[in-house]
């Protein structure tokens, strides 16, 4: 799951801008794939996308902002670093507040524009590791019985073995097995861990 | 001798006869005579005035200025020959008719008395019809001549007045040039007395060059040939030798066939040509000013288009930056794809040549002054427009449509104006479109009018525009944006009109605005003035 292949996406409505663009990253030997406009990428998006974009903020109809609210309604973790012209910083903070990874002013150095996307490539593989193993304990957490679910929230509380069988009227015994069970479906050995996981994707589960 | 018959008849006293305007005098020694001559007369509405001896007749004659004199000629004391002899001395007596009176019926007689300047003679006895006949016969011919002495002194003033009040300075030549003739006006012109310029050579006079080429002067070829001269701005001398810009008209002067000179009408235009100056610098000015204010505006234009600019200058800098980049890298490798490298290169060459033609439209649009009429491609020109408008359409995300037939003949007009005028209205139209939040792109197209001139619409589907747009859009320092400052379409109306064109706006009726220009065809008619009612002309 975690070899997936990134690509650069470069969404920039100037063809001169956008073939010197792409035939540079290729040069340095990135996948690349170009859209002339934001309206072209966003038919093509699809959830399974990984790398980053680069994307021109001023572009006719459609323009950079606009596309990063669209991908922010449909959840995308593809981080963005806008292209901006002269005098669109303002613009550019608006799109960093929203959630933009970075952005570089035209015309740029070749080695800034190549360090920001190996950054964003780097936090783009991180996100989708930390998303993948998110994905796997809830996958395990699934495949716990409602029983082995129950004594897990009360091991997580704190709940010793013996307080958890009077409550459930169940001997401590019984407890002990279900415990077990809990930790090895979980993978884990450590209660300590145990309770990381379940608290990293609470909220995963709570908006579920 | 006395008359005593006749109690009213006094001697030395005229007696009137009623709504006379003819005067006779009769002049005999015989009281007999005069009787009968004056029954003769006195119902024939003269004025009969009688005399019975020379010097009463004299006195007579000098006071009343009779037409007619019957004059007897055998008289004591003087005769009727003296008498005739001294009122023809007499100028203010000269023009009446002496009909002498005379039983001498010899030929001597006759030719004596027509010698001293008679004009008749009647033989005694008098046939009254004959006396009635002659009389009335001298009395007409003296009448008219008299009338026609009267209206020539007339004339001959009123020509004097004429000549002398007029103010153009008027020299009669001979057909050497010799000054025979010079109004009072020529004598304050040339600063020199009438008297002092008659005698005096006209091209000598005033002309420094008449020494050294005399072919070539004003009104000589009117002396010698006959030809009408007019001309403007010649140098002319006065008498002091100081010079002064004249103009000048010469027309010959003929007796009946024969060239007698010329007639030289002239004047000083020193005064004249110093308003002119001053008008056709006034000209300038105005000219010059309008020249400033177009360039304001178009730096003002700039200005609001700077950001695009700035943006449409970067693209092909980044592009050539990447394409430099991957050049690079590709000459590292061990073995270079040359053809690959020459792509790229050329593209790097390319993205050149753009950055500099954006360059290239920002200077020229930016020049100082316009740059004058030419022979334009309306489609080149307009297409370049609208490349320029792009880095607008741009900012305000908008699009431009250009339709220009293929057969539309150029234009004769001033390039950078004509760009100014476009480019503003097409923005203008890029900013309605957004205000409305309308997807439509602005349509720009040109065409004929029926009048043979070209005609540039640009049509926005926008907010429209209000209701009295027609008073004040044109108006200096009106505007509907926020940061405008109103000169933008006052200068529009006048740089098109500088071109012979029109300028105006139209509400289509699916909304927006439509504004439009004339400009007149190359080779066609100048002017594209039209009283097209349907349209909203802004004059």
């Amino acid at each position: 799951m975690t070899d997936i292949q990134q690509t650069v996406y470069v969404v920039e409505d100037d063809e001169a801008v956008r073939d010197s663009l792409e035939l540079l990253l290729k040069s340095d030997g990135k996948p690349v794939k170009t859209y002339e406009s934001a309206l072209a990428f966003l038919k093509d998006y699809s959830e399974s996308m990984a790398g980053c974009i680069v994307l021109d903020i001023r572009m006719p109809g459609m323009d950079g902002m606009e596309l990063q609210k669209k991908l922010n309604e449909k959840h995308s973790i593809l981080p963005i670093i806008f292209v901006t012209g002269h005098g669109d910083v303002p613009m550019a903070v608006d799109a960093m507040k929203e959630g933009a990874v970075d952005f570089i002013q035209k015309p740029y150095r070749e080695e800034a524009l190549l360090e920001k996307i190996e950054a964003a490539l780097a936090q783009d593989m991180e996100q989708r590791k930390t998303l993948d193993e998110k994905q796997e304990i809830i996958r395990r957490i699934k495949s716990l019985t409602p029983r082995e679910h129950e004594i897990m929230d009360r091991m997580i509380e704190g709940q010793a073995n013996k307080v958890i069988a009077i409550e459930l009227e169940i001997s401590q015994r019984t407890v002990e097995i279900h415990r077990s069970r809990v930790m090895h479906k979980m993978g884990t050995h450590s209660l300590a861990h145990l309770v990381r996981m379940v608290l990293s994707v609470k909220n995963l589960i709570d908006a579920k | 001798m006395r008359l005593s018959f006749w109690p009213a008849f006094n001697y030395m006293t005229e007696v009137v006869s009623e709504n006379s305007e003819v005067t006779v005098l009769l002049v005999d020694d015989n009281p007999q005579n005069l009787k009968v001559l004056y029954e003769t007369l006195k119902d024939q509405d003269y004025r009969l005035l009688i005399a019975n001896e020379g010097e009463k007749a004299l006195d007579l004659a000098r006071r009343h200025q009779p037409e007619v004199i019957l004059l007897d000629i055998m008289m004591p004391e003087m005769d009727g020959y003296e008498v005739c002899e001294r009122l023809k001395a007499d100028p203010e007596t000269a023009d009446c008719a002496v009909v002498f009176l005379s039983a001498l019926d010899d030929l001597q007689a006759k030719v004596k008395g027509f010698s001293l300047g008679g004009a008749d003679y009647i033989s005694k006895p008098f046939q009254s019809q004959e006396v009635i006949a002659r009389v009335k016969t001298h009395a007409r011919v003296i009448r008219l001549e008299r009338e026609l002495q009267a209206r020539n002194r007339e004339l001959r003033s009123d020509q004097a007045r004429i000549l002398n009040s007029i103010s153009e300075g008027i020299y009669g030549l001979d057909e050497h040039g010799t000054i025979e003739f010079a109004n009072p006006a020529a004598a304050v012109i040339m600063r020199c007395p009438v008297e002092d310029l008659i005698g005096r050579n006209f091209f000598e006079t005033h002309f420094s060059t008449a020494v050294e080429c005399p072919a070539g002067l004003p009104a000589r070829a009117t002396c010698s040939q006959g030809v009408i001269e007019n001309q403007r701005d010649i140098r002319m001398l006065r008498a002091d030798r100081t010079g002064f810009p004249a103009e000048y008209r010469s027309t010959p002067k003929y007796d009946g066939d024969e060239l007698r000179g010329a007639v030289v009408v002239f004047r000083d235009i020193t005064a004249e040509l110093e308003s002119e100056r001053a008008l056709e610098e006034a000209r300038e000015l105005v000219q010059e000013q309008r020249h400033q204010l177009a360039h304001t505006s178009r730096l003002t234009t700039m200005g609001e288009m700077a950001a695009g600019v700035a943006h449409e200058v970067n693209q092909p800098l980044t592009a050539i930056t990447n394409y430099a980049r991957v050049a690079k890298r590709m000459m590292s490798a061990e073995s270079p794809n040359l053809g690959l490298l020459q792509e790229t290169l050329d593209k790097i060459e390319a993205q050149s040549h753009r950055a500099s033609e954006i360059i290239r439209r920002i200077r020229r649009f930016m020049k100082k002054p316009a740059t004058g009429k030419e022979v334009l491609s309306v489609s080149a020109l307009l297409e370049d427009t609208r490349q320029f408008a792009e880095v607008d359409a741009r900012n305000n995300e908008g699009a431009i449509e250009l339709v220009v037939p293929e057969d539309l003949p150029d234009i004769l007009a001033d390039p950078i104006q004509v760009q100014q005028v476009a480019l503003n209205l097409i923005r203008n139209a890029l900013e309605a479109t957004r205000s409305a939040g309308s997807e439509l792109p602005v349509e720009v197209s040109a065409g004929m009018t029926d009048k043979g001139c070209v005609r540039v619409e640009v049509r926005d589907h926008g907010i429209g525009l209000a209701e009295d747009a027609e008073e004040k859009l044109f108006l200096p320092f009106y505007t509907t944006k926020d940061e405008g400052m109103g000169i933008g379409l006052p200068t529009c109306r006048s740089l098109i009109q500088a071109q012979g064109g029109e300028i105006g706006f139209e509400r289509p009726e699916d909304g927006g605005a439509r504004f439009f220009f004339t400009l007149p065809v190359a080779g066609g008619t100048a002017s594209c003035l039209s009283t097209d009612e349907n349209t909203s002309e802004v004059d």
